[in-house]
């Protein structure tokens, strides 16, 4: 199987995106989502796991439940831990996978049709909303972080940028001259996007739990 | 690319320079070891019923909407029966950030105070704590209602539950605490020292101890 025979049948795809990075860079990205599938894979495999323990033995207590501020137990036994009257983890089992596979896919130098960029494309869309929803409640309802979930946040928000940027950089030739030059900014400066976000994140997290880091402190 | 490491990574550290900046500015710097003695009982700490003589003392930080101080609860109330005239119970403010009404409760408690009515709010926040504990919406509405009860002014009580001033005077006992080093609830003191006690007989023991001395 060569990567030319499979760009010839793609060309033949509806709008094969003629601007589309080139195979290469796809595969690069490919082995990123396989990276960030595995862990929050992973993630989402041991929340389950903890889940189901918790459920069949209330006594039980979860392996990061690690002092007041750093608790699974409060947080998985949460309302917003059930969102959609189901454990959430579920959705990470699948949602990850789903990730890891298609990185596999990209990493082996398979070029795929726009419309599953598109699909893409919305299903990190609904993560990283779903993800701050939880962020949101973790913070400022359940006012306890659990550590599984941090890494899920984290595998997330960079999954998204990285597949936002990617998809923007290959409709950038269709888009006004100052938007392509922003999406070239984005693509280039992902890294720069996903470190700010994440410290967003980190100083509602310090400025949350304030007086429990200054504990810490001594 | 190595620019953008370079951007990421100075991002991190002035991140890590302002939390740090804060904690310095805002940490008590030399002065933490000399106010430990005084930090415990202040004048205006509250006693729970008349002081003793003055030889022993009980300090418990506490939250109201903590399960533990729920279960200290009895113990201290036994414990203010047999040794009435004997130790001097104090009760102080620690709210937990994670208790969504534990604030609201402290603030209410508090307010009931400034009528002279600590105690009886008190009383009330641990017999109805299992109603209004571990909710996620305020509860203030709840604790207004326990202030009717007591019959206290109520035209006072919402000026001083909209106060800053209350929840200040919450936030003393608590920036006390932990200045003392408490890190849950309820922690006790006993005549200026931290106990750690695993259960309740060993905190009757304790002050039966200090009070035999």
């Amino acid at each position: 199987m060569t990567a030319s025979a499979l760009d010839t049948q793609s060309d033949c795809a509806l709008d094969a995106t003629d601007q589309a990075p080139a195979v290469g860079s796809d595969r690069r990205f490919g082995a990123g989502l396989v990276v960030g599938g595995a862990l929050g894979l992973l993630a989402a495999f041991v929340l389950a796991v903890e889940k189901y323990r918790l459920l069949t033995d209330a006594g039980y207590v979860p392996t990061c439940s690690i002092n007041p501020v750093l608790s699974c137990g409060s947080v998985m036994g949460s309302p917003q831990a059930d969102a959609f009257g189901f454990p959430n983890p579920l959705l990470g089992l699948v949602g990850f996978t789903t990730v890891l596979v298609v990185g596999a896919i990209l990493a082996g130098g398979v070029r795929l049709p726009s419309w599953f960029w598109a699909g893409l494309q919305a299903g990190v869309t609904v993560g990283v909303v779903f993800v701050h929803w939880l962020i949101e409640a973790s913070l400022y309802r359940i006012g306890a972080l659990c550590p599984y979930c941090l890494v899920v946040w984290v595998v997330v928000i960079s999954v998204f940028t990285a597949v936002t940027a990617r998809n923007l950089s290959a409709v950038a030739h269709r888009l006004p001259a100052p938007a392509t030059a922003a999406v070239k900014v984005l693509a280039r400066r992902q890294s720069v996007v996903v470190t700010g976000w994440l410290l967003v994140i980190a100083a509602l997290i310090t400025v949350r739990f304030w007086t429990y880091w200054r504990t810490l402190l001594g | 690319m190595r620019s953008n490491f370079a951007v990421s990574a100075a991002l991190v550290a002035a991140f890590a320079l302002v939390v740090g900046g804060v904690v310095w500015l805002t940490s008590d710097r030399g002065g933490t070891a000399a106010a430990g003695a005084d930090a415990v009982v202040r004048a205006d700490s509250h006693r729970l019923g008349p002081a003793g003589n003055g030889e022993v003392t009980l300090v418990e930080f506490l939250d109201f909407e903590c399960e533990s101080c729920l279960a200290a609860y009895p113990v201290v109330e036994q414990l203010r029966e047999d040794y009435a005239g004997r130790v001097t119970f104090v009760a102080r403010y620690f709210p937990l950030d994670g208790h969504t009404n534990a604030r609201n409760a402290a603030v209410a408690v508090e307010a009931a105070a400034q009528q002279g009515q600590f105690e009886a709010m008190y009383q009330q926040m641990y017999a109805t704590q299992i109603q209004w504990g571990e909710q996620q919406t305020s509860r203030a509405d709840l604790f207004r209602e326990f202030a009717v009860q007591l019959g206290l002014d109520m035209a006072a009580y919402d000026a001083a539950v909209a106060d800053p001033a209350t929840l200040d005077r919450v936030l003393a006992d608590r920036d006390d605490g932990l200045e003392l080093g408490v890190q849950g609830t309820p922690t006790f003191f006993l005549n200026g020292e931290q106990l750690t006690v695993g259960s309740a007989e060993e905190l009757i023991a304790a002050v039966d101890a200090a009070v035999r001395e």
